[in-house]
């Protein structure tokens, strides 16, 4: 299970170095799909994270 | 535990990071960046042999994939392969960028719209997302309209020995490319070049 969290963590922050990358590179809508595309999915992934942890 | 199906949406998402290949040097450490692709192609090779010999456990995946090749395999495998193409200048790169990203995100938004509100709300999401997607990339109407019907078409049917993450990259692709290469189609935005060079 701590193998998971870790990978998790890492598609996280593959996901906004990528974005940031792109912002960079002043390739906006790329960037704003990234971040988009993948906060739906993330955001609630996170979210069940964290509730495990708090019980 | 984890939420096993926000998990497996997840890491589908993810994959529309394969885009950042666009942004690598022409060359790492005096080797072409193509190399780069036979090596991620080959690493997840090696990861779904591990798995099949049980080496390995992979969470988040499919009952039915247990015995055949994975879903994550036929989408790098997609990946890969219009990456190569478009190294071969076969393919222009926004086809490759709005196609990897489209079908990143495409094919959980058909499965959990189909599961949560029905089969048709499943494909009208699945046909709205695929085109924004596109028109946000490529531009225009034309292959934004054409891409997105192939994409969600070639999602539905289920083939034991050829997965929908793979056919929703390569055939769209593959008729938005005739169509543009027999000059049927508008011509693209900077000829197709959304990124000139890597950082």
């Amino acid at each position: 299970m701590k193998i998971t969290k870790l990978y998790i963590c890492i598609l996280y922050l593959v996901t906004i170095i990528c974005s940031l990358f792109f912002i960079i590179d002043e390739h906006y809508n790329i960037a704003t799909l990234l971040i988009l595309g993948n906060a739906i999915p993330g955001y609630p992934l996170a979210k069940s994270l964290l509730e495990k942890n708090e019980n | 535990m984890i939420d096993e199906q926000i998990y497996r949406r997840f890491n589908h998402t993810v994959a529309a990071c394969f885009v950042i290949y666009f942004l690598f040097p022409q060359e790492i450490f005096s080797l072409s960046r193509s190399w780069l692709i036979v090596l991620f192609w080959l690493i997840v090779i090696t990861i779904e042999i591990l798995r099949f010999q049980k080496r390995i456990e992979i969470i988040g995946l499919r009952d039915y994939e247990e015995k055949r090749v994975a879903g994550f395999v036929w989408f790098a495998s997609g990946s890969c392969l219009l990456l190569g193409l478009y190294e071969m200048d076969l393919i222009p790169q926004s086809f490759v960028i709005g196609t990897i990203i489209m079908a990143a995100y495409t094919d959980p938004l058909i499965g959990e719209s189909s599961k949560k509100w029905g089969e048709k709300i499943g494909i009208v999401s699945g046909l709205t997302c695929s085109f924004v997607i596109y028109q946000i990339i490529i531009g225009g109407y034309f292959y934004p309209l054409i891409g997105s019907v192939i994409a969600v078409a070639v999602e539905k049917p289920k083939i034991k020995w050829f997965d929908d993450d793979f056919a929703m990259q390569i055939f769209p692709i593959l008729v938005m490319c005739i169509l543009y290469s027999y000059g049927i189609g508008p011509d693209l935005i900077n000829e197709g070049i959304l990124i000139k060079e890597g950082i």
